[in-house]
This record gives C-alpha cells, structure tokens and sequence, in this order.
C-alpha cells in the first residue's frame, strides 16, 4: 500500500466518524426537544410571593426593574380574586388595580385547569404562575402583567362581614 | 314610583347588555406552524386583550408575546428569541381593524353573522394589511367571534430558512367571547 492510498483511507475514515458524530448529535437533540416537558408548577418551587396589589404597583411605578426582577419568574401571588373571565374552554383568574385598571391575569396549567373552574370573585387565594411581564395596553389605557402555566396554591376561607 | 324604578332599572339593565364596546382580557389567539417534518411549532395565548365596538365596526386585539405557552420549553424559548419574535424587545402584537360594511349587521339581535374583517397587524413592530372572514355569534348580548387566517412570517421580519420543520405561513386562530 502506497503512503498517499494511506492517507486517502485515513482521511475517509475521520469523514465517517464526523458525519457519523453529527448524526448522533441531531438524534439526541431531536430526542431530547421530543421529550422534555414544562414542570409540574405545583411541585416547583417559586422563586418570589408577594401580593397582588404589590405586584402590580411595582409593574406601575418601575417596568424596566419589575420586568427585570419578575420575568419569566416562578410567582406565588397573594390576594382577593377581582374577576374570572371565560377562556375558550377554561377559566383565567384576574387580580385588577380599582384605581388604575391594571391587572394581573393567570392562565392555568393543562391539568391544574379544573382548580381555577371552582374559583370565584371574592375569593382570597395564592395562585403560582410563570410571570410572562408587562405590556401597557393602548385599548385599556392599563398594564396588563399576564402569568401562564398557573396553579392553584390555597384557596383562603372567606370570612363572611 | 315603583314604575320609574322599573323603567330606570331596565334602561340600565339593556344599556350593559348591549353596550357599545364588547370587552374581553382573555381571548384566545393560537399560532400553528407545523409541518409534515415537525408537530411541535405550534402555541397559544389565553390571555389576549380584544374590543369591538358593534356600532362602528372598530376592533382591537393586543397579546402579549411571552404568554403564548408552547408544549416544549426549548421551542418557546426558539420563539421568543432575537432571531424569532425578539420580546424582549417587541413584547406585544396588535390588531386593528374594522368589520366591513358593519350598518349591515345589527349586533343587538341573537344570531350569527358572518363578516369581513380588514385591519393591520403588527408583529416586530413590522404593519401589515389583513383581510380575513370572521364569524360573529350574538348571544344574549355576548359576542362570540372567531377567525382563522394565515400570515406570511417573512413580511415581519422573521426567517424560518430552508429546513422544512417550520411553516413560513403559520395559520392564526382566535376566538374570543366579548361581554
């Protein structure tokens, strides 16, 4: 075997073994995206717990800083249901500033769904949701701060005045 | 006396029932790219914002970009960055529109109409023209709409390339139940 038929044999061999390194690559990534999930928000834990009028006043006075701090954030909030607003086939819950019409409204979670049917306005609760931040509505003149993949923590006893 | 109550009463009463401006905050707007190579680019947002006003036609919608909820994190995180929708830079989308020829339709009557609805969208802070059907049912003053409609992706901006996986044409569904 010649020295140049060597190197040629030699160089097809580490084109293989690339290729065949990609490949593999591709096949773990595209397995991996095919099976992750988003957690079960009820057994993870939040990163802040704060009220609701709280919250939103933080949004209103400072929205860079709250976006900052609260983005993307495991949220348990505090408070009294303002509203409950039909969503296609499930139920948002609302947390809405009297004064300023800005609100807080959380999306529930696929299968934490039936939790947020039972609940009404009126009723004191903690609600955990991924904070997805703020946009200043131009139709309602009012921050809307919406949370996705919420579930319900505790719902509080009401005491009846 | 008791009559005047009465007659106040249900003034008030119709005056909320058929309103104006029908309202809701939590509209649903899904986005479907999928193709026959990949089922995964596909997501919703319940938490959208949308009006119509049944006297002028006028209708608004307003979505937060970062509550659409995809089933995979990895691809919601592809969608929300600076090569996609960039929302940390555009947060929201907006819809304005009309509904064509709207002294057509008298909203204040049950029933289900079907209209057009021409308006702009704005994705990237990139505006551009949408015509689409719409149905609108009337339910004891509640407005139920819905609407489905395709956007080329290109126009705002965003690049799905070459590899199939992504439709450069998603399709739009939105429904929404308007008090």
């Amino acid at each position: 075997m010649t020295e140049k038929t060597a190197n040629k044999k030699g160089w097809v061999k580490k084109a293989l073994i690339a290729l065949l390194s990609i490949f593999l690559l591709g096949v773990v990534s595209f397995w991996y995206i095919l099976n992750e999930n988003f957690k079960d928000t009820a057994l993870t834990e939040s990163t802040f717990t704060v009220n609701a009028q709280e919250l939103i006043n933080a949004f209103q006075t400072n929205d860079s800083l709250a976006n900052a701090t609260y983005q993307e954030q495991l949220i348990t909030v505090h408070g009294r249901i303002t509203e409950t607003e039909a969503a296609d086939t499930t139920v948002n819950i609302k947390f809405v500033d009297p004064i300023t019409d800005s609100y807080l409204i959380f999306a529930f979670q696929a299968q934490h769904i039936s939790d947020a049917k039972i609940l009404e306005a009126g009723d004191s609760v903690a609600i955990k949701g991924s904070c997805s931040g703020n946009i200043y509505s131009q139709l309602r003149k009012a921050n809307m701060i919406s949370f996705k993949r919420a579930v319900l923590v505790e719902k509080f006893r009401n005491f009846k005045q | 006396m008791k009559k005047t109550v009465l007659v106040l009463s249900l003034i008030v009463f119709t005056n909320v029932l058929f309103a104006q401006t029908k309202k809701t905050t939590s509209a649903t707007v899904a986005f479907d790219a999928t193709t026959a190579l990949d089922a995964l680019p596909k997501a919703e947002n319940k938490t959208v914002i949308a009006e119509i006003d049944t006297q002028t036609g006028q209708i608004g919608f307003e979505a937060a970009v970062k509550n659409f909820t995809f089933p995979k994190p990895t691809i919601q995180e592809h969608f929300n960055e600076e090569r996609w929708l960039n929302s940390n830079k555009y947060p929201a989308f907006t819809f304005m529109g009309k509904i064509s020829e709207v002294t057509k339709y008298n909203f204040s009557n049950n029933g289900i109409y079907n209209v057009t609805v021409t308006g702009q969208l704005t994705i990237k802070d990139k505006t551009n023209n949408i015509t689409t059907s719409a149905t609108i049912e009337v339910k004891n003053g509640t407005l139920v709409a819905a609407a489905t409609f395709t956007i080329v992706l290109a126009d705002y901006g965003v690049q799905v390339g070459n590899s199939g996986k992504i439709a450069g044409e998603p399709k739009i569904t939105v429904s929404a139940e308007l008090k």
